[in-house]
């Protein structure tokens, strides 16, 4: 007797490979996660611009993903469900740290001007630590740079636009938005990532040198 | 050709390379307009950009660290399923051979059973025989035991008072059990609420 014969998952379209993994196929875990991890990952990444978190971010959503995975309808694209699932995971994320936050301007309990200042913090304003400094040079280039810069909504968007190729259709449906909206976070991404990159096209540096009119 | 400035949406039809009814006449302005020609140009620049931006890798084993949280559900027929198939033999020929044996087994089978079933007296007769085969083993076995632990006389005894006192004998044991058992635990509570 010899063992059943191996399926070549690679070759396989997502739905094939998510319904064997509903079977109980640990391979076919095990491929959606390899098709998938850089994807997320740099969605992830970029959204939240802390590699470490988004590595547990990363993982958060696909241990979500997979052990619901009996919850899948194949009525969607399962790029656009995991998609939504990264996104969510990073935007609830991001709304936490926004909570999380402390005011700079000292504690609001402080009953005088003294305990205010003791309690209030200070920006170093271009004084990175050597890891927020190695980040900012994996998102190295401008660009980047100003994509952390946009709301996380328009920031979603964009990166789904144009770093995992999806059509505007399929933004709506991954991030449960109207095709509207989605055009019109869109439009203002661009045109925002225009102005926060003016300094660089006038510099006459970076990515977008190139693609300069004579 | 039209004559005004392109708008911002219509910008954006242009860089999604949009080809439907109208877009046309913009692609024609822009060609006529060094201002909409020049942004065009920067927001092509851009999405250019946007474009080129790489894929980032996580650390090694994210498949790894995942599966390690999430329960792999094998739903029963499928794992009954892939049990039958690892039986089953790779070769097309061999699992010929494997499905006819399948067949004439079954057949055969099938056959016998019609068979005994339409023959009343047969099977009263291989029913009887298959009954007394039981019980004379059951005993045999019973008798055995009894003797190898209490001795020929208690078997003697037993095989006198017959199936009944046997009967009667377990109950007695059992109940001689049970009030040792209660009593050691009665000993054992009240010492211990004692001290």
């Amino acid at each position: 007797m010899s063992p059943t014969p191996v399926l070549d998952l690679a070759n396989l379209p997502d739905a094939d490979v998510v319904a064997l993994a509903q079977k109980g196929r640990e391979a076919a875990y095990r491929e959606l996660i390899r098709r998938y991890e850089r994807p997320v990952f740099s969605l992830v990444f970029r959204m939240v611009r802390d590699r470490e978190l988004s590595e547990d971010l990363t993982q958060d959503t696909f241990v979500k993903v997979l052990t619901h995975i009996d919850k899948y309808r194949s009525e969607f694209k399962f790029s656009s469900w995991l998609f939504k699932i990264a996104n969510n995971v990073a935007i609830d994320h991001l709304r936490r740290r926004q909570l999380d936050t402390v005011s700079m301007e000292g504690s609001p309990h402080a009953t005088t001007n003294d305990l205010a200042e003791a309690t209030s913090f200070e920006l170093a304003a271009s004084n990175e630590s050597p890891l927020q400094e190695l980040e900012a040079r994996e998102l190295g280039s401008e660009i980047e740079r100003a994509i952390s810069q946009l709301r996380p909504e328009y920031r979603a968007c964009i990166l789904l636009r144009h770093v995992e190729d999806k059509s505007y259709e399929e933004i709506a449906a991954t991030l449960d938005l109207p095709l509207g909206t989605v055009k019109t976070y869109i439009h203002r991404a661009r045109h925002e990532l225009r102005r926060l990159l003016e300094h660089v096209r006038d510099g006459g540096i970076g990515p977008l040198e190139e693609g300069e009119p004579a | 050709m039209q004559h005004r400035h392109l708008l911002p949406n219509e910008f954006d039809l242009l860089l999604d390379e949009e080809s439907g009814f109208g877009v046309q006449p913009l692609r024609d302005h822009v060609r006529g307009c060094a201002q909409c020609s020049a942004r065009l140009a920067e927001s092509t620049a851009l999405v250019a950009s946007l474009d080129e931006l790489p894929l980032m890798s996580p650390r090694m084993g994210m498949a790894d660290r995942v599966m390690a949280q999430v329960p792999v559900f094998v739903p029963w027929h499928v794992s009954a399923r892939d049990t039958a198939t690892q039986w089953l033999p790779s070769s097309p020929a061999m699992r010929g051979m494997a499905a006819a044996l399948i067949a004439v087994v079954g057949s055969v089978l099938t056959g016998l059973t019609l068979w005994i079933a339409t023959r009343g007296d047969v099977l009263a007769l291989f029913t009887g025989l298959v009954g007394e085969g039981v019980r004379n083993t059951v005993s045999q076995t019973a008798g055995d035991v009894i003797v190898a632990l209490f001795g020929p006389q208690l078997a003697a005894a037993v095989q006198q008072v017959g199936p009944l006192g046997v009967a009667l004998a377990a109950g007695g044991f059992l109940v001689a059990s049970l009030a040792t058992v209660f009593g050691l635990r009665l000993i054992a509570t009240s010492s211990r609420a004692r001290s």
